[in-house]
């Protein structure tokens, strides 16, 4: 209190019941969905439903959790749907077979890590927004895949890339098994590890953190990568599952993760948020959109549910939140 | 002119104000003293329309006085100018001052010539010539606390309140700042003046009002008070000596740090010095003369211009935070909250802070082991908290600023610089922290410290350094050192 | 120092406040000297003219983007607003001239309306800009979509007039908006709101304790892009003569590049619309550029990136600590 002139929160019983609702709203929000969707329709809770469900769910879900990392650096990845693409585009430009496998992951791995040093560098080096550095890598991306693809894309992707984005094991699709594998690890880097709590700290302050001896750009630069990387592997996923290619592979996704960070709670002006968060953030987002999918909600309906889902969310968390602007 | 009756205000968990009394006469020049946390903040807010009380009565001018926001008290005359400015950096001057109530000619719109014109105006009568189409981020701190109350004169003012002006200015603009709230007195203004220096309260107040825990505990005519019996009434206790006693330090041969020639960033142009093991050397100096940029290079968070840094004999030509950490250096910057903590994170993590490595096993956090090293250092310096775990942003500034110098006090080796260290703290905390500086130093840490308390400066240091824009202008031994000489090399005149 | 006053003082106040316009236009330069290397058509009258028109959909767009930017926060909804504004205009209108003038009346006040609305949710809500925007954006797409799922009514000839025609060998749309720019420049400049638009983006928090309210300036600027995206929806279906319901998609993040061209920060407090006209301007100069070397459209956009990351290269946002 050395006379930092903050307003204290009116403490109305409207503003602790919001704040009640902000904590613990998102772990009942999930359940209740999941019942509501129970109640809309039988079709719902089929086996054959729930499963579908997982396969929509793990692209979005890896690449939630990558742009949770950026955003806790006090960032913004609006890169990934191009890199999905693009990733997708890498898969089918070879020969189709499985024997390419290696020559695709080697390649988007390059391609990953190229866009994530590039973002890194930007935002660190060059004190370029985030909004404005990723904005440009998407449209450098987008560029570079239009020009090599001719704008038609052709080719085939990989039976094993099939089998990874679209079908299951024991009714758990596989690419929800790998989405679990990233989930665990990611988390325990996140949460557990020393990299993982300097990238709260530069998160939360970076001035603080170079104080610290905290090398923030290497950190952040790090978390750019990861993203990409993620957004990588989702789009190699995504291009399983589509099966054919196409130049648009994960359109969207970059709001969608960023919708769906925020209704986990991974906090726009950084230093906040969890890899559960981010997770349960996409599954709020995919279960509405399957829910609404199922009442044969149309598209019009649909979009205006997604938009007041977004408002909605961010007005609960808001009291946690310092609202710039 | 303002009457406060039995104010009380409470936050969650804790009880700011109870039953403060207050009163400010017309003309009037009156004193608020306090420790941290004793409720002048939240009296302020109050009283400025920020936040409503929960009980009590306000009278202002004569009328009942609740504000709903402070736009409706400034209607009603009430000007706060506080610490920390709000200004907007990349505005001219002159739009500064008159945001808000800017200079509109007979179609509504704003006339920007008379804005000018009239801002210039308002800083002359203040004694004050600036270029007002500059902005503001260009300006001395000193300069920009002068738009802050030229801002203030554009309204009729009838109370100003002033939250600690003196924190960022001295010596002449301090005495500067003063004539023109007398003469603001003169005009029938009343002034309330807060602030933690006692010599500046008894020569500029005509009464004092001290608070204590949310408690009005007495209000007197700085005529008829002294100042042991202030202290004691913000304290609750005779503090005696907030200083521990001084140590003959015998002076090594080699200095531990010792600076070649350095510049560093605008302000730091040549400087020279020399720190030995066990000695506290205070490094005054006025706002703008480079002390902290000098810190900052030290520890490697500004580049080194020109120049070299000897530590322990090695020769540095460019220093890093991560390096000079190596090197056994830490550093308590002069911002706690923008820059000194990981203000989401919690007391273990803020202690540990740079010595992560020493909590991180195969790459993971072993949170016991940060436990267990926070728990200790918590007994050790009487953190007030509730543990580990517990959040650094609920703290009060003083536990804060503990937790920072106890994150270096494990881990310093060599040099300890602190900037400002008790700047804005409870007086407890403060004898707290001049405790932990002489047993880092009887350990054989050199001790820099940058400070503006010339109090301070006297009580602490075994040796003083003055600098004045980015150069030394004089050393003398701690024992030699007055204000009138330090205040002399600082300014280059004689102190007021 | 009076040496520098009184050349501050020679700067006419429009070109001071923005001082990054000096790089747009050193920029615009440079390409016209790439240009002029590579055809002498590029430099002709009527090139000019052509680029000018061909700028004249973005520019209105991101002027209105300018103003929230200032402001600290961002629009995200001006794509959908623009779909929803030229499906509106081209299915109310119908071909029917009697209609013209009481729909683009319509049409520019819905755009504010929305506008209004995104400032009040902001503001009532206590949510990110960016966010709130985002939604919104979603929740017009859909209402468009409500109205249209594909091309819907049309324009009467006359009512191209806005985006083929000429005034005094001027195009009409780019006329109408720079008048629009310079309107909204001098409403920034002369009305007390409109310098509070500064102050707020400068510093949200001191605006606060200094008493601004942020209310009515987020009104102000949302409620002008709003006004933008209208207009921006009336150029394009006089554009194309029919309004389409997924027109506006691109121009979301599209709107950003001239703005932060023109030298507005985008954490807010500096800039201003003159340097984003002139910043749509190099964007648009840059495709025909690239068009004239025959470059194939895809690399286009990349060329797009690349001067994007060039400008902020060089541009240096405002450096907070250190």
């Amino acid at each position: 209190m050395s006379g930092s002139a903050e307003f204290a929160r009116p403490v109305g019983a409207s503003w602790q019941a919001r704040a009640l609702l902000g904590r613990y709203g998102i772990a009942l929000v999930l359940p209740a969905l999941l019942g509501l969707g129970g109640v809309l329709s039988p079709a719902f809770i089929s086996a054959g439903n729930l499963s579908n469900l997982l396969l929509q769910f793990a692209p979005l879900a890896i690449v939630a959790i990558g742009q949770s990392f950026v955003m806790i650096v006090r960032g913004l990845d609006l890169s990934v749907a191009s890199m999905m693409a693009t990733a997708a585009v890498v898969a089918t430009s070879f020969s189709g077979a499985d024997r390419d496998v290696p020559g695709i992951f080697a390649v988007t791995a390059v391609v990953a890590i190229a866009v994530g040093l590039l973002n890194g560098f930007l935002v660190t080096k060059r004190r370029v927004s985030p909004f404005l550095a990723t904005l440009a890598t998407m449209i450098l991306l987008q560029g570079l895949r239009f020009a090599y693809t001719q704008g038609a894309p052709s080719g085939n992707v990989p039976p094993l890339l099939r089998v990874l984005g679209s079908a299951k094991l024991y009714g758990i699709p596989y690419n929800a098994l790998v989405l679990l594998g990233l989930a665990v690890v990611l988390g325990i880097v996140l949460h557990r590890s020393a990299f993982g709590r300097r990238i709260f700290i530069v998160g939360g302050n970076p001035v603080t953190g170079r104080l610290f001896g905290i090398r923030s750009d290497l950190v952040t630069i790090a978390c750019y990568l990861i993203s990409s990387a993620l957004a990588a592997v989702a789009g190699l996923i995504l291009s399983g599952y589509v099966g054919l290619v196409d130049n648009w592979v994960g359109q969207g996704y970059e709001l969608d993760s960023i919708v769906a960070c925020v209704v986990g709670r991974v906090s726009l002006s950084g230093g906040r948020g969890s890899i559960l968060g981010a997770l349960t953030g996409a599954a709020v987002i995919v279960v509405i959109a399957n829910e609404v999918l199922l009442l044969g909600v149309p598209i019009q309906a649909q979009m205006i549910i997604k938009g007041v889902v977004i408002v909605a969310a961010a007005a609960l968390y808001s009291s946690r939140e310092t609202s710039s602007g | 002119m303002l009457t406060l009756e039995g104010i009380s205000k409470s936050f969650p968990g804790v009880r700011a104000l109870a039953g403060v009394n207050l009163e400010v006469g017309l003309g009037e020049i009156h004193g608020l003293l306090g420790e941290n946390g004793a409720g002048k903040s939240t009296l302020i807010k109050i009283i400025a329309g920020a936040l409503a009380p929960d009980e009590g009565d306000m009278i202002f001018a004569g009328a009942p006085a609740r504000w709903s926001s402070p736009r409706e008290a400034k209607l009603a005359g009430v000007h706060v100018v506080y610490q920390e400015f709000a200004l907007f950096p990349q505005l001219s001057v002159a739009e500064n001052v008159f945001l808000g109530s800017e200079r509109r000619n007979r179609f509504g719109l704003i006339d920007h010539a008379r804005t000018r014109r009239e801002a210039g105006a308002l800083l002359a009568r203040l004694g004050v010539s600036l270029d007002v189409s500059a902005t503001v981020a260009s300006l001395s701190v000193a300069d920009q606390q002068m738009v802050e109350i030229a801002r203030a004169m554009t309204r009729n003012v009838r109370l100003l309140i002033l939250d600690e002006p003196t924190a960022v200015i001295a010596g002449r603009e301090v005495a500067l700042l003063f004539e023109r709230l007398r003469r603001l007195r003169e005009d029938g203004v009343s002034v309330l003046f807060i602030s933690h220096r006692l010599d500046e309260v008894f020569a500029l107040c005509d009464r004092v009002t001290v608070l204590k825990d949310g408690r009005h505990v007495g209000t007197h005519e700085t005529g008829d008070v002294t100042r042991s019996r202030l202290i004691s009434m913000m304290v609750g206790r005779d503090l005696g000596d907030l200083f521990p006693p001084r140590r003959e330090v015998a002076r090594m041969r080699e200095p531990v740090l010792r600076t070649e020639r350095v510049a560093i960033g605008d302000r730091v142009q040549d400087i020279s010095i020399e720190l030995y093991a066990g000695e506290i050397v205070a490094l005054a100096g006025m706002v703008g003369a480079g002390r902290t940029e000098l810190a900052l290079g030290l520890f490697g968070a500004m580049p080194l211009a020109k120049g070299a840094i000897h530590i322990d004999g090695a020769r540095f030509t460019s220093m890093s935070p991560a390096k000079a950490i190596r090197l056994g250096m830490g550093l308590v910057t002069e911002d706690r909250k923008s820059q000194g903590l990981a203000l989401l994170l919690d007391v273990a993590a803020n202690i540990t802070g740079p010595a992560l490595a020493e909590v991180t096993r195969r790459g993971l956090v072993d949170r016991e082991l940060e436990a267990a090293i926070a728990a200790r250092e918590i007994e050790r310096y009487r953190i007030g908290c509730r543990g580990p775990a517990t959040a650094v942003a609920t703290m009060s500034g003083g536990n804060q600023q503990k937790v920072i110098v106890a994150r270096w006090a494990r881990i310093c080796r060599t040099v300890l610089i602190l900037d400002e260290p008790t700047r804005g703290i409870d007086v407890g905390a403060k004898a707290e922290i001049y405790r932990i500086m002489r047993e880092l130093a009887a350990a054989g840490v050199a001790i820099l410290m940058i400070t503006s308390e010339l109090t301070e400066v006297i009580g602490m240091a075994d040796r003083v350094i003055v600098m004045r824009e980015g150069r030394i202008t004089g050393e003398m031994p701690g024992s030699a050192a007055t204000e009138e000489a330090i205040m002399h090399l600082a300014t280059s005149e004689r102190a007021a | 120092m009076t040496a520098a006053l009184a050349i501050r003082a020679a700067v006419p106040w429009w070109l001071r406040s923005n001082a990054a316009l000096a790089g747009v236009i050193v920029l615009i330069g440079i390409v016209y000297g790439i240009g002029a290397s590579v055809s002498d058509r590029f430099l002709t009258l009527a090139n000019l003219l052509n680029v000018i028109e061909q700028t004249t959909d973005l520019a209105l767009v991101s002027i209105g983007q300018t103003l929230t930017v200032l402001a600290g926060g961002i629009d995200l909804s001006v794509g959908s607003l623009i779909s929803l504004a030229s499906c509106l205009t081209s299915g109310l209108i119908n071909g029917n001239p009697d209609r013209v003038v009481p729909v683009v009346i319509a049409v520019l006040l819905l755009g504010t309306l929305v506008g209004l609305v995104n400032a009040g949710l902001v503001v009532t809500l206590r949510v990110h800009p960016l966010i709130v925007t985002l939604g919104m954006g979603a929740i017009l797409q859909g209402v468009t979509l409500l109205y249209a799922l594909g091309p819907v009514g049309r324009v009467p000839r006359g009512f191209s007039f806005l985006a083929y025609g000429r005034i005094a060998g001027l195009p009409v749309g780019a006329t109408l908006a720079v008048t629009l720019c310079m309107l909204i420049a001098l409403l920034l400049r002369y009305l007390p709101l409109g310098r509070q638009v500064y102050a707020l983006g400068d510093d949200a928090n001191s605006a606060r304790l200094v008493g601004l309210r942020r209310g009515r300036i987020l009104m102000l600027v949302h409620g002008c892009s709003g006004f933008c995206c209208a207009a921006t929806g009336l150029y394009l279906a006089a554009r194309f003569g029919v309004g389409q319901p997924y027109t506006g998609v691109n121009y979301t993040l599209a709107s950003i590049t001239p703005v932060v061209l023109g030298g507005t920060v985008l954490s807010g407090g500096r800039g201003g619309v003159v340097g984003t006209l002139f910043g749509a301007f190099l964007m648009s100069l840059l495709n025909n550029l690239l068009n004239f070397m025959d470059v194939s459209k895809h690399y286009q956009l990349v060329a797009q990136a690349l001067i994007i990351i060039l400008a902020v290269s060089i541009y240096v946002e405002r450096r907070r600590m250190e």
